[in-house]
């Protein structure tokens, strides 16, 4: 369905974790976008969660002055910058993919494996930006190679706005010269790394308005007022996808002194009937306090690399 | 039953006092302290069973009734003008955690320029809050009211607290004869305070006033109280009815008084209508069909009842103690809004600000209201909203400016 | 106190019950957080805590609570207020015969710095003066870091906020000095009022246990290490509280109706070990080192505690 006035937009949706940098990446495409002479939009969109726990954020750009705001329902395209999003249902990351969208997603399987496993329409693209990360800014903020691989997949956008881009925006979040330098260097790599500009050319499927109004009727104050009768329903939540590091007691060597249970901040740690501590990984959020304070170090960490 | 000289604020402390309140949480101000003080002493007395505690602000005392309303007390407190606005940001919390307490406003002007005597800016500030608000004419429906709304207020079609509005001086420090009721008679009329959505106690934990991100649920708590206050329109002729059967006393949503016949309706709220009676009296006397309608429930706005009110009415006036500047009177925008889909509507409704600041309207500010509505029946012309000021008061004002070293004319150069 | 008669002598004392369940909304890591969960095994169930904007109002966020206990948010600046409301309604419909006794619940205030020093600071000083029976928790992150890390004035010197940049003006980032709650609230003479760090839950524990004899106001302000705000690695909470500790920079004591004592007595490692494991301090390093600056923090732990262990 070919609509006259959004022919030139392209939509990116980012979804990420709090911290790991998406609303910068989103800002990054922006500006790249911005120096290229694009009608931009970009904006981010994070609930009351902080640190670790799932957001998004959104990129338009557009030959025409752009007549949208807000969420993204159906991108062109789609970046999971992490892949333990995929499994996470309130992160929603599928909503409105269509055959036009390219998913972007963050791991080292490949593409085939990750349309097998979720049934992804459209083109899939994935490539292991943590591991960029990590190698060559030294950590896993994933703020410029994210937005490289969107800049090169537009391909509407060159290394130098790129660049330019990069270095704009992590010099008004007040990152060292060094770092940023660092954060040039990964994003290059990755726009490298990705091939070729995604080919084809789609305009987004007309989003389909079933939805109806309907009429609020009064409901008992119980209902209608916000509190909550459930104890400790948090539970429900299993934020134990926030990880990025998974903490593991080796119970042979551990001595029961009880310090990862008592330091725990996220009530993760129990002991069980034998004295010794087990980790609730459906929430533990990876905070690696546990890893950090055993004072025999008998806690690895191991790297997350599939949580769906 | 007896019947004494009470004040305004004497009759909203017996109010309290008869409906059995657990708890008042309080802070001064004038014109509202006579009512703190005497609750505090009939506890100290040992003459009212429940707990007083003097607050540090408004802030903290709307914040505290709040609460305790939570916990499941009865709770009852009283501010004026500053003191409404300073714990402003309060008012829409314990509307939005949706406990039944019940908040006594002295209306007061707003500063700057600070001020003492009435006007209506204070409490028309709340008026999006989701308080239930009703506007009190004398002493006794002061008192009156405040049984009324307890029971408006607990109900389970409501559960919104409740605003109850008096004149600073006019009434809180006027003496009128005030019936005040037997304990019995109340107890029969007003029934123990009984949660079971907000209440706190070991057996039974919960979370009050939760936050709630995302639009869809946060528009499903707003529009709940919405529906919550719109309730109240049945819910007060309910209260209303039982009330005159065991009291005797008739209140309704709208109190009409000569409306029958009436041509000419002249709409006011609060004390000061005492004054729009008796120039209504005077026109009858003249031969002109004159009536009045005072709006005593505020929110919700019971706009059908209006409508049947004022159908087939050659004029409408409306006088705001209040004023909204750049836009005009704040209820004569309600009111409007009421008439606007009535087929036969009054030819013409118009708007006028009086008495702000407790200024008096005068019999000449009532005449000339009548001289304008007849104008814009023959003219089909509606004058912009206008303020009722005199020359008199022109004089007065230009006296103060010379003494204050400026003159009007002096200004215009 | 004396290790001898107190409650808790080791980690096994710690109740392995929680109150707070995991999945809460707030950061991996959040030091503040840990001191709170271990507040609370001792308070145990029958609390209803009075929380104040802030990181933690997000703990409950609808539909979801994590507490098998009460709670009831408020505004920024009343909490105390709302405690107030609170304890009021539980004691007269007690004492009404409304609600049985055994119905009644310890009143707990949440507020962060921000909160307990700046716009609440009304509110809680009125409580205190009232002598509410309460406990009041102060998770001190020395920031708005709700908000994205803004100076309040529980902000060191010499701390980088994002409304404190270092920058050519003033170059050490905030320039005042950390208001000192501690002394304010002990002029209000409370009966119990202590400082605890989550590096040191031993002391923390026998604190509040200690707090629970006292009926009136009983006040804690916990160390709170902010993963994003302090700008450090998520594991690093416990141990930059402890540095906090072994430095002198953040002092345990406690205060029996305005008797200050301290609880712990530091080796004074120095003060830098501390400031470098914090981005927010970065500036005072890199790229050249703000020796006055650092001198000035040194000078003032040093005063402080000069001041106390003369006495």
């Amino acid at each position: 369905m070919k609509n006259s006035t959004n022919e030139m937009i392209k939509r990116v949706r980012f979804h990420g974790r709090g911290g790991q940098g998406m609303k910068t990446a989103s800002r990054i495409v922006g500006t790249a976008s911005f120096l290229e002479g694009f009608f931009v939009q970009d904006c981010p969109l994070y609930g009351a969660e902080r640190r670790g726990a799932p957001m998004v954020a959104f990129t338009r750009l557009s030959k025409e002055p752009i007549l949208e705001r807000g969420l993204i329902v159906s991108p062109d395209i789609n970046i999971i910058a992490d892949e333990t999003l995929l499994g996470d249902k309130n992160a929603n990351v599928f909503q409105g993919i269509w055959e036009g969208t390219v998913t972007i997603v963050n791991t080292h399987y490949p593409a085939s494996h990750v349309r097998n496993v979720h049934g992804i329409v459209g083109e899939i693209v994935t490539l292991d930006v943590t591991e960029i990360a990590l190698n060559v800014i030294g950590e896993s903020v994933l703020s410029s190679t994210a937005a490289a691989v969107v800049c090169k997949l537009t391909g509407v956008i060159s290394e130098s706005s790129l660049e330019k881009a990069v270095t704009r925006e992590l010099s008004s979040i007040n990152l060292k010269k060094e770092t940023i330098q660092k954060n040039v260097q990964a994003a290059l790599i990755c726009f490298d790394r990705i091939p070729e500009a995604h080919p084809h050319y789609f305009e987004p499927i007309k989003e389909d308005k079933k939805d109806e109004i309907v009429k609020l009727e009064y409901a008992d104050a119980c209902l209608g007022s916000p509190s909550v009768y459930a104890k400790g329903s948090t539970k429900l939540k299993k934020t134990g996808n926030w990880r990025l590091f998974r903490p593991v007691i080796d119970h042979e060597k551990c001595s029961r002194c009880y310090t990862c249970f008592v330091y725990c901040p996220h009530s993760c740690i129990s002991i069980d009937g034998d004295g010794y501590p087990q980790i609730d990984y459906d929430n533990c959020k990876g905070c690696l306090t546990c890893f950090y304070e055993c004072p025999k170090k008998v806690i690895s960490k191991d790297r997350e690399v599939k949580a769906w | 039953m007896v019947k004494e000289m009470l004040t305004g604020n004497s009759a909203a402390a017996w109010g309290a006092r008869l409906s059995e309140v657990d708890y008042i949480p309080a802070f001064p101000i004038t014109p509202q302290t006579e009512i703190i003080e005497v609750i505090s002493q009939w506890i100290n007395d040992g003459e009212m069973n429940a707990k007083f505690t003097n607050m540090d602000s408004e802030h903290s005392m709307i914040t505290a009734a709040g609460t305790a309303a939570a916990t499941g007390a009865r709770v009852f407190s009283a501010t004026s003008s500053q003191g409404l606005l300073y714990g402003y940001e309060m008012l829409y919390n314990v509307t939005g955690w949706r406990v039944p307490l019940v908040l006594v406003n002295v209306s007061r002007g707003l500063s700057a320029p600070i001020t003492l005597e009435p006007d209506h800016n204070d409490v028309l500030s709340a008026r999006d809050s989701g308080f239930i608000q009703i506007h009190a004419e004398t002493c006794q429906e002061i008192l009156d009211t405040i049984l009324m709304a307890y029971r408006i207020a607990e109900d389970e079609r409501v559960l919104l607290p409740v605003l109850i509005n008096m004149d600073g001086f006019y009434l809180s420090f006027t003496r009128e004869p005030v019936e005040v009721p037997g304990k019995d008679e109340v107890s029969k009329f007003l029934p123990e305070y009984n949660p079971k959505h907000a209440f706190f106690k070991a057996s039974n934990p919960m979370s009050q006033g939760v936050a709630v991100l995302g639009g869809s649920a946060y528009s499903y708590f707003k529009y709940q109280m919405h529906l919550a206050s719109l309730n109240v329109l049945t819910v007060h002729d309910e209260v209303a009815g039982e009330f005159k059967r065991i009291f005797g006393r008739s209140y309704s949503a709208i109190e009409a008084f000569k409306i029958d016949d009436a041509e000419y309706v002249i709409i006011m709220s609060n004390s000061f209508t005492i004054k729009g009676k008796a120039a209504v009296n005077k026109f009858r006397e003249k031969g002109l069909k004159a009536g009045l309608l005072r709006l005593r429930l505020i929110r919700p706005f019971p706009s059908n009842e209006l409508k049947t009110l004022l159908k087939g009415k050659k004029a409408v006036a409306v006088i705001d103690q209040n004023i909204s500047p750049g836009s005009g009177g704040i209820l004569s925008k309600d009111v409007t809004t009421a008439l606007y889909h009535e087929p036969d509507r009054p030819e013409v409704i118009l708007s006028f600000i009086g008495g702000l600041g407790g200024k008096d309207i005068s019999h000449a500010e009532f005449n000339h209201i009548v001289e304008e509505m007849e104008k814009s029946i023959e003219t089909g012309i509606v004058p912009e909203t206008q303020l009722l000021y005199t020359k008199n008061d022109l004089d007065q004002i230009n006296n103060l400016l010379n003494i204050a070293g400026k003159t009007l004319e002096e200004l215009r150069n | 106190m004396s290790m001898k008669n107190a409650a808790y002598k080791k980690f096994k004392d710690i109740s392995r019950e929680e109150h707070i369940s995991p999945g809460t909304a707030l950061c991996t890591g959040c030091g503040g957080l840990l001191a709170l969960r271990l507040a609370y095994k001792v308070l145990g169930e029958n609390v209803v805590i009075v929380n104040a904007a802030g990181c933690f109002t997000l703990l409950s966020v609808y539909p979801y609570s994590p507490f098998s206990s009460s709670w009831m948010y408020t505004a920024m600046a009343c909490a105390p207020a709302g405690a107030q409301g609170i304890r009021d309604a539980l004691d007269i419909l007690i004492k009404k015969g409304k609600l049985k006794s055994e119905e009644n619940l310890k009143v707990v205030v949440l507020t962060g710095d921000g909160a307990a020093n700046d716009i609440g600071l009304q509110s809680t000083s009125a409580a205190i003066y009232r002598g509410l029976d309460f406990y009041y928790f102060c998770y001190d992150n020395e920031a708005y870091s709700n908000t994205g890390f803004q100076m309040s004035s529980a902000t060191p010197y010499g701390s980088r906020t994002a409304t404190s940049l270092p920058g050519e003006i003033n170059p050490q980032g905030t320039v005042q000095r950390k208001k000192d709650l501690f002394e304010i609230w002990r002029a209000h003479k409370p009966p119990y009022l202590a400082t605890v760090s989550p590096s040191h839950p031993v002391d923390l524990s026998n604190k509040f246990e200690k707090a629970s004899k006292f009926e009136g106001p009983k006040l804690f302000i916990a160390l709170s290490p902010c993963p994003p705000g302090w700008s450090f690695d998520a594991s690093n909470s416990v141990n930059i509280a402890r540095l906090a500790v072994q430095t002198g920079i953040w002092p345990l004591k406690e205060a029996v109706y305005g008797e200050v004592k301290h609880t712990v007595i530091p080796k004074f490692k120095p003060v830098e070990e501390y400031l470098r494991t914090q981005n927010r301090y970065d500036h005072l390093f890199n790229p050249v080192k703000q020796v006055d600056v650092i001198d000035n923090i040194k000078k003032d732990v040093e005063q402080y505690w000069e001041r106390y262990l003369d006495s």
